[in-house]
């Protein structure tokens, strides 16, 4: 469930994102538009414990884009939640630019593990969730990735670490949205059965909408209630979700609509010409 | 080389409870050493040396020191891009310890011969290299490496290496003499040593006055160190456990062209190959050319003498 304010300011951040993407001149629209809700409800909707005066804190909770192709929807929610100034999320892409297509700790002191290339997330994660246990931290690690992603081998080396130092403190999200850059994730390696292979590496399972913000939540709050190593959260989303044309289909993984589609986009997103130029 | 790396590890992890010791399956019986005194600060993390690495970075991200340790060349190789990206690009506090510098591992060939590591591991920004030729420098090179807020990676040899240093330190990570000559310059880098100042020792017997210089910082390099000597001999002559392109050679050449130093640069090393021969460390040594005897020939040669 969506209430009208927080769906209104979602496709007011998809219209945010798309407009910098565009100004920039490139973006990866479609995986921003898959996790916007999850990172809205995580730094918005204060499923995050963080103190917006101390990106620093000690015992904040820390959250890692693995999947740092999302990194503009990010920045995007950042700025929303009051985190970056407005001027950094304008610069992308520009000339003398702040921030780039990836989140970057050097950019960003919010940014929590520079990532881009796939699969080095979790095992930053896990570090993290480590060193915060020996200091006895409250604080929780999450880290999204992409269901993509999980082709990598060090994902798997990480989800065996996370089981094997029981790691309670550490829950991944996947951003399940069934595709990556040339075809869906089916095609590429088959069903991929991210249930059973992850409860069989001993980690604790939950499945819920990634664009349903009360459902993830809620899940989120079961997860850390029962959490008695590694958690992770299957969130089905739609790769694209909010513009018709690119929603499921691979070939919006990395581009601009051309302009007809513009015009889906403009009219789906409420953008003006104006808005544009 | 081993229990001189765990035993100033320890005494670091009694001073400051943020050190932190990793492992990949690659644990000796000097760690359970460590084991026993810091049970809760010794992780492994099993034969997975790319995730160690990264959770080293998120690690001290969080403010902890860990020191990683496997096999330089599944550290310099496998592990590379999470060097490069998690660790260096961040400029995060972990030190990358890899075991078995150069041809130690003489009886398990090339896949495990650490060869190239100085030349992959240069290129990478913000990353200090320190290459210890002996048990008190790995001792010293530790002590460095911890002192030095940022990341650190220290190649160590494992074949039960000649110390030439005396007293409790070794104030050798700077650029070091250990002859002194007017004939030529010799400058060499870690394990390899000890078959280096055996040459020296016969030169010497023979009335060829080498100078033989230590490097154990491969960077930041002293330049000037480097400079005065190519400003003074006509041929440096350089010795090292690894290929001679992007090596130690590789590093005096590039210095020398960048500052117009007009100075013969011979390279003594594994000469762009994967080495050859298994067996002890000696043997595999004389079957690349890096034995004492070897080295020596190609040294008169080089002098012309």
């Amino acid at each position: 469930m969506i209430n009208k304010s927080d769906e209104e300011e979602l496709k007011s951040l998809r219209k945010r994102i798309f407009i910098t993407g565009y100004k920039g001149g490139m973006a990866h629209l479609a995986s921003c538009f898959s996790c916007l809700e999850m990172l809205y409800a995580l730094y918005i909707k204060g499923i995050l414990k963080i103190d917006p005066t101390d990106p620093k804190q000690k015992d904040r909770d820390r959250f890692i884009l693995s999947k740092g192709h999302g990194g503009l929807a990010l920045y995007a929610v950042l700025e929303r939640a009051g985190l970056i100034e407005k001027d950094m999320l304008d610069s992308y892409l520009k000339e003398n630019s702040l921030i780039g297509g990836e989140p970057c700790m050097r950019d960003c002191e919010w940014v929590e593990a520079t990532t881009g290339s796939l699969g080095h997330g979790l095992s930053m994660g896990l570090g993290i969730a480590m060193a915060l246990k020996l200091d006895k931290s409250p604080a929780y690690v999450y880290v999204m990735l992409g269901d993509g992603e999980l082709e990598e081998g060090t994902v798997w080396e990480a989800v065996m670490a996370a089981h094997s130092f029981g790691l309670d403190n550490l829950i991944a999200i996947l951003d399940c949205n069934k595709i990556q850059k040339m075809d869906s994730v089916a095609n590429t390696i088959r069903e991929p059965h991210w249930v059973e292979k992850f409860e069989s590496f001993g980690w604790a399972v939950y499945e819920t909408s990634g664009h349903d913000i009360d459902a993830f939540t809620k899940c989120v709050h079961r997860v850390k209630e029962n959490a008695s190593g590694p958690s992770l959260i299957i969130a089905d989303t739609v790769k694209g979700k909010g513009v018709s044309v690119m929603e499921n289909n691979p070939n919006w993984h990395f581009k601009l609509p051309g302009k007809r589609d513009l015009k889906v986009f403009m009219e789906e997103l409420g953008i003006t010409e104006e808005e544009l130029a | 080389m081993n229990s001189a790396y765990i035993g100033k590890l320890m005494e670091l992890a009694e001073r400051d409870e943020r050190v932190i010791h990793l492992l990949a399956d690659s644990g000796t019986g000097y760690d359970e050493m460590f084991r026993r005194n810091f049970p809760d600060r010794i992780y492994n993390f099993g034969i997975a040396e790319e995730n160690m690495v990264a959770a080293a970075a998120g690690m001290a991200a969080a403010g902890k020191i860990p020191f990683v340790f496997t096999a330089g060349a599944f550290l310099a190789y496998r592990s590379m891009e999470f060097i490069r990206d998690d660790v260096c690009f961040q400029n995060l506090n972990v030190k990358i310890v890899g075991m078995g510098s150069g041809l130690s591992w003489s009886s398990l060939g090339p896949t495990h011969h650490t060869t190239e590591d100085i030349a992959v591991l240069r290129s990478i920004p913000n990353l200090m290299i320190l290459s210890p030729a002996t048990p008190k420098q790995v001792a010293e090179c530790v002590e460095k490496a911890y002192e030095h807020n940022g990341p650190v990676y220290i190649r160590i040899g494992m074949n039960h290496e000649r110390e030439f240093y005396d007293g409790d330190t070794a104030e050798t990570t700077e650029p070091d003499v250990l002859f002194d000559g007017k004939d030529a310059v010799i400058y060499v880098t870690g394990s390899i040593l000890e078959e280096v100042y055996e040459c020296c020792e016969k030169l010497k017997s023979q009335g060829i006055g080498v100078k033989l210089v230590n490097v154990t910082t491969l960077k930041p390099f002293d330049e000037r160190f480097f400079l005065k000597d190519a400003a003074s001999f006509d041929t440096v002559i350089t010795v090292e456990e690894h290929n001679i392109h992007g090596g130690l050679a590789g590093i005096l050449a590039e210095i020398a062209v960048f500052n117009k130093a007009g100075v013969k640069i011979v390279p003594i090393g594994i000469e762009d190959s994967f080495a050859a021969g298994y067996g002890d460390i000696k043997g595999v040594r004389k079957a690349n050319g890096l034995d004492a005897d070897s080295i020596y020939e190609k040294i008169r040669k080089a002098i012309g003498r």
